[in-house]
């Protein structure tokens, strides 16, 4: 009796307890204060002579290779993105099929279901083992998946990567969206709409993935140029949909003074702007995101989203394999920006086919 | 204290008296979940003036639904001495099917019943590999999980699947949809909740009133005695993963719904853990034979006031995780340890 007595005390005072730990940290979510790659901030042009520079400097083409491509069979290319579940992966695949047919090459897209850095480095080794006269890479996890680059570089088989980099590779090129450089465009879109004052949140489907830390280092970047823009919190909304919007819907209610909200991903922005259209809060909280979900670009169409960074995904998937067959047939590769487009009421339906 | 405890010991079997009766309340596994419940949300009023407002009572009475309604058959489920790991999975797979009926025109009933069906299907798939199919059950869902996955990325193309305005569905049908998912009662109760709140109470009748309840704690208890009894085992657990998968599918096109999009490769993943957990935590045993569904209902709030708590009061997202883990750990540990203690004293 009095055992079962404590039992329930020292369960409840831990209970408590962990919560008052919490509470004592506060804020100042991970990726804000994180180092990520400052130098980088400062290039935005184009780094063709680094790009150059890699392709012409260790690498050599493995004799396999070499006299595939004099045989003049078609060559085998894989392009492999980090989670081919994900909403994006059919843009990306439909660019790698067009390059395809416009090229003459085999290229296939592959990958794992889920983003899972193992499945994604065995899949590549099966398919080298099996021959790939090229590999265009979107890494899940950078630091996974450089040594995997590196190791195929150094056997003679050429590597780009595309979509997300692996600056920490030896790849020979990349093509796709300057994620920090996308950040910054896009929180600077939105604290222009907001005239450069108001209370900010962030939101992002995982705070702590290399992605997310370089698009809220952009972002941050951008708002502290606004005094008048204060960045309360980044929210970290998980990624399943329910526990988004669950998240948005108690981050919202946490800080009403929030006049801004900007997601960094494809995700959360559907439910920011879900949540302004359910809750009346048109014109009094202005929404910013990314990428191009049917439901956002409704949601841009109807007002209750303000704009939407476009990353060209067809593009992305498309020039991954251009890079390789041009690398292939001899010629000086340099890294693509697929660039930012931003989407809102004067372009959506541009978007909406 | 050792006094203390032989002289209540020493009491029992006689009248029921006052004390006695409150002794027992206190006695049961609930007890310390709820007053720990109430301990969290008493500090969560005090540091955040957001908390105790009624529009945040019924965020979180919403957020919990959905895991809620899975918990409840998760419950049946765990005290038959199963588990399912394929909730997340059904539960994306019924609420696209339904999505992409009503996309394709068919009436919401027939959307409803078919998406509902994929469940029952699904759980007694689960059900029949798990008995007569001789796998264990975390085997079995485990390979289900993958399956249904599966099915539901080939089904849609890893395309989200959105229902709007623009999708093409008839307005009325669209209407009566939202209204499952994102209207409220009187104005008032969000509607998940009510379907939370109803299926609670059918699943603590179906539970601890009926035949088929005593059957369920029998068969979890042990098979044997079970069996030399009369039970059909087989039978009652298969009957408890149709009602899981039944309760899976509810979730998923109330989630649908909801949203009002869905996309194969991210709805529902990792949900069966949130499920499991919350059922754990409110007493239901994996080795069978033991759990409540006033319990369940607990440990669904527990986390669900956690995951709200530590929003509110600006706490770092990844302490969430950890807290919540530690709970878990220490909810079920603390139990066992000292119900161990008090059989060896």
């Amino acid at each position: 009796m009095k055992q079962r007595m404590r039992t329930i005390a020292v369960l409840c005072a831990v209970a408590v307890m962990a919560l008052l730990v919490a509470g004592c940290t506060t804020v100042a979510p991970a990726p804000a204060a994180a180092p990520a790659a400052p130098e980088a901030a400062a290039t935005t042009a184009p780094t063709e002579e680094a790009a150059a520079e890699a392709a012409a400097g260790e690498f050599t083409l493995a004799p396999a290779i070499a006299e595939r491509v004099a045989s003049g069979q078609p060559l085998r290319i894989y392009v492999s993105y980090h989670d081919v579940s994900n909403e994006f992966a059919p843009f990306l695949k439909a660019g790698v099929e067009k390059a395809a047919a416009d090229l003459g090459v085999e290229a296939r897209f592959v990958g794992p279901v889920g983003a899972d850095a193992e499945q994604q480095i065995a899949e590549l080794e099966n398919l080298v083992e099996a021959g790939a006269e090229g590999l265009a890479i979107s890494s899940v996890s950078t630091d996974a998946l450089a040594p995997v680059i590196n190791r195929f570089i150094a056997a003679g088989i050429p590597v780009v990567t595309y979509n997300t980099d692996n600056p920490e590779s030896n790849r020979l090129a990349f093509a796709g969206q300057d994620l920090e450089q996308s950040g910054y465009e896009a929180a600077k879109v939105l604290a222009e709409l907001l005239s450069g004052q108001g209370d900010v949140i962030i939101t992002t489907l995982d705070a702590a993935a290399q992605w997310s830390i370089d698009r809220e280092t952009g972002a941050r970047r951008a708002f502290a140029e606004y005094p008048g823009i204060n960045v309360l919190t980044t929210v970290n909304t998980g990624t399943e949909p329910q526990e988004i919007y669950a998240a948005v819907e108690n981050a919202m209610l946490a800080n009403p003074s929030v006049t801004g909200a900007l997601s960094l991903e494809c995700c959360s922005t559907p439910a920011l702007g879900e949540y302004v259209k359910r809750n009346g809060l048109q014109g009094q909280v202005t929404v910013v995101g990314f990428d191009e979900l049917p439901t956002t670009l409704d949601l841009i169409k109807n007002g209750f989203i303000a704009a939407s960074i476009s990353q060209a995904p067809e593009r992305q998937g498309y020039e991954a394999v251009r890079m390789l067959v041009d690398f292939l047939k001899g010629n000086p590769i340099a890294d693509v920006d697929t660039g930012v487009g931003v989407i809102d009421a004067s372009n959506v339906d541009e978007y909406l086919k | 204290m050792a006094q203390q405890a032989t002289s209540a010991t020493g009491q029992r079997s006689t009248g029921v008296t006052m004390s006695e009766r409150i002794k027992r309340v206190l006695r049961a596994r609930e007890t310390g979940v709820l007053i720990a419940l109430l301990l969290m949300c008493i500090f969560l009023w005090q540091v955040s003036p957001a908390f105790l407002t009624v529009r945040n009572l019924l965020n979180i009475g919403r957020q919990i639904s959905l895991i809620g309604i899975m918990a409840i058959g998760m419950t049946f489920v765990l005290i038959s001495r199963e588990i399912d790991l394929s909730v997340g999975s059904i539960y994306a797979l019924s609420g696209l099917a339904t999505g992409m009926l009503l996309i394709a025109g068919a009436p919401l009933w027939l959307a409803l019943l078919i998406g509902l069906l994929i469940g029952v299907s699904a759980g007694a798939a689960n059900g029949l590999l798990s008995t007569y199919g001789l796998l264990p059950s975390f085997i079995a869902t485990l390979g289900m999980m993958s399956v249904l996955r599966g099915i539901a990325l080939l089904m849609t193309n890893g395309q989200p699947v959105t229902i709007n305005e623009s999708s093409g569905v008839a307005p009325d049908t669209l209407s009566a949809f939202f209204f499952i998912g994102q209207g409220r009662l009187l104005d008032v109760i969000p509607m998940q909740l009510v379907f939370f709140i109803a299926v609670s109470l059918i699943g603590w009748i179906l539970l601890s009133k009926t035949v088929f309840g005593f059957r369920v704690y029998a068969v979890g208890g042990s098979d044997k005695a079970a069996r030399v009894s009369g039970i059909k085992v087989y039978q009652t657990k298969i009957l408890a993963f149709v009602i899981m998968g039944f309760l899976a599918a509810l979730s998923g096109i109330l989630s649908l719904a909801f949203l009002p999009s869905g996309q194969a490769g991210r709805t529902g993943v990792g949900v069966e853990l949130d499920v499991i957990a919350a059922a754990v935590i409110g007493g239901a045993s994996l080795s069978g034979g033991e759990g409540t569904i006033l319990g369940t209902i607990l440990g669904v709030l527990i986390i669900g006031v956690l995951r709200n708590g530590l929003v509110l009061t600006g706490v770092s997202p990844f302490w969430q995780e950890a807290i919540i883990g530690l709970v878990i750990i220490l909810a079920v540990g603390l139990d066992k340890w000292t119900s161990s203690r008090r059989r060896a004293a």
